[in-house]
């Protein structure tokens, strides 16, 4: 099982100081947030993507390309991809490039946005949602995996004769997860490639989540990739952490309070009852999170969301220490000891290349090619 | 004899209040009237002053905690639905509003409705057909041609304009029990259990 954070790269006024960072700043925690990932032991960092204030990362696969220069074996991965506004193939082109810089430690998640007014920035229409992510999914998923597309749709101009480059490292494309809070289609998508699921699992009661996943396993098991319980589940979460409880609480309150999104609502002690939020010991959220399990069965991918409503970055370091120290080893040790062995673990670059029966050099050299000169020909496996 | 569950939303603010009366007198006459039609009729009463709090975290949240999912449930899974409301500046009360506004938009769909509202003077009734038959036309509901308006003068006025009332209330809740007995027994329809197959979702672009 592999745990990591996932950054929305809000850039947020710490309610307790009233100051806000600026876009350098909070571009440069994020960073170093990641970066402490890979040094206290997690295995993902994932970014989101947005294209307005108060977000800054509406470029996500440059900032994942400096941090997997910066880090040796960290899992980088999106929290989400626009899979509705961005172009398909500009998609394919941008991550496929990544793949390679990364050395495949890349895969990504790709979700609708629940931003409306971004949709007719990229010439789209919210209306659309579902059926620009079941499209634009459908022609990324061959553009990574044929050489030469020819495509038309309802959402793009057609392409004839196209090929993305680069082509996917070692001919393996990067894992895709499909992220939906309450969408059914979209765990019918991901059940239907035999893609990962992932549950956003902070903003919602359990139930919702429980609903999705149990679907998506359903037709994971229909579509014939595996059985129920071998779907590649991902879930959210969202901790605050403090040796005592009542510590965390206190110093959790007033971000929790002034927080984007639910702020001004609940208390938080109703939406810790509500959601899955957990604010309190390590102790805590070790019982909570070992809790997701009775709900969802045995999953690949747990994430933290532990950098955002303004918190500041010696906070978050200090949250990923105790992430790193006392909290993951003993979830690592928990759920590996309940999970089945034929529950498969989470998907990885080296892991699916050995599946596709070994890496190829999946170059395309163009007939004619007046700039290399070369003929046309795919370079065979090494 | 066969049962139905009669949902009724009362968005009365004092305790007790009028509009809760009216509501009770609505649903003890649909009571009456599905009787006439040998049908047994369940009433459950969801009162949004209790939820007031709730209603107001979901519109911030966007999900219903779980006392107000339980309100929601109870009126989405209703044979009928009785939805009584004082008029405040012209029109429904925004805590009535509220709760309509974060049902889903198609939760009511072919629900047989009878509307009632209370207010301080007989000058507010039209509210219930400029304000309140619009509201329940967008949720395509099926709502009663009789809507049930009482003023304080109805309360405390002799006995012609309380037999007006009680002949006003009788009326409605026939209009009503003739909808729910003609309709089959509500089932909740799970978009889980049956989502679209990806095969439609592809041929649907």
């Amino acid at each position: 099982m592999q745990f990591g954070v996932f950054s929305v790269s809000d850039i947020t006024t710490d309610p307790t100081t009233g100051r806000a960072p600026g876009e350098a700043e909070r571009i440069r925690a994020v960073v170093t947030i990641a970066e402490k990932a890979e040094e206290v032991g997690l295995d993902v960092f994932a970014l989101g993507e947005h294209h307005n204030p108060p977000f800054f990362s509406s470029s996500p696969t440059t900032t994942l390309g400096y941090i997997a220069a910066r880090t040796q074996r960290l899992q980088l991965s999106t929290a989400t991809t626009l899979i509705t506004t961005n172009d398909p193939v500009k998609i394919a082109e941008d991550y496929a490039m990544l793949q390679h810089l990364a050395g495949g430690r890349v895969d990504l998640m790709l979700g609708r946005g629940n931003t409306g007014p971004v949709y007719p920035w990229f010439g789209q229409d919210i209306r659309d949602g579902i059926a620009l992510a079941v499209e634009n999914y459908a022609l990324l998923h061959r553009l990574w995996r044929e050489d030469v597309v020819d495509w038309q749709g309802r959402f793009r101009t057609p392409l004839q004769g196209f090929t993305s480059t680069p082509r996917p490292l070692d001919g393996v494309p990067p894992f895709v997860w499909h992220g939906s809070i309450r969408s059914p289609e979209i765990a019918e998508q991901a059940a239907y490639y035999g893609d990962g699921f992932f549950h956003n699992h902070i903003f919602w009661p359990k139930e919702h989540t429980r609903r999705m996943v149990g679907l998506y396993r359903r037709r994971f098991e229909h579509y014939g990739h595996g059985s129920a319980d071998q779907a590649v589940v991902g879930l959210g979460g969202q901790v605050f952490m403090r040796r005592n409880s009542q510590d965390a609480v206190r110093e959790f309150r007033p971000y929790f309070d002034d927080a984007p999104v639910y702020g001004r609502g609940p208390s938080l002690e109703e939406f810790m009852r509500e959601t899955p939020l957990t604010v309190g010991s390590p102790q805590q959220v070790i019982d909570r999170t070992l809790g997701f399990r009775d709900y969802v069965g045995d999953y690949q991918r747990q994430l933290f969301l532990i950098d955002h409503a303004g918190l500041p970055l010696k906070t978050v370091l200090e949250q990923l220490d105790i992430l790193g120290e006392e909290v993951v080893p003993v979830l690592r040790k928990e759920f590996a000891a309940l999970k089945p062995a034929h529950v498969p673990d989470a998907p990885t670059h080296a892991g699916r290349v050995a599946a596709a029966g070994g890496a190829r050099d999946a170059t395309v050299h163009t007939t004619a090619d007046t700039v290399t000169g070369r003929a046309g020909q795919e370079v065979q496996a090494r | 004899m066969s049962t139905r569950t009669l949902a009724v939303v009362s968005a009365g603010l004092s305790v007790p209040s009028s509009t809760r009366l009216l509501a009770d007198r609505l649903a003890q006459a649909g009571v009456e009237a599905l009787a006439a039609l040998d049908l047994a009729a369940a009433v459950e009463v969801v009162e949004l002053r209790g939820h007031a709090r709730d209603l107001a975290d979901n519109l911030v949240t966007g999900f219903p905690n779980t006392a107000l999912r339980t309100a929601v449930d109870t009126v989405t899974g209703a044979d009928g639905l009785i939805a009584v409301t004082p008029i405040f500046s012209a029109s429904y009360s925004g805590l009535f509003k509220t709760f309509f506004d974060v049902l889903d938009k198609e939760a009511l769909t072919g629900k047989p409705v009878l509307m009632g509202a209370t207010a301080g003077t007989a000058r507010h009734s039209l509210a219930l057909e400029h304000g309140m038959r619009p509201l329940f036309a967008y949720l395509r509901a099926v709502v009663t041609p009789t809507a049930v308006f009482a003023a304080s003068e109805d309360w405390a006025g002799g006995d012609r304009t309380g037999a007006a009332l009680s002949d006003r209330v009788r009326r409605a809740a026939g209009e009503l029990a003739a909808l729910v007995a003609q309709r089959p027994r509500a089932a909740v329809a799970d978009p889980f259990d049956d989502p679209p197959p990806f095969g439609t979702l592809l041929a649907g672009l």
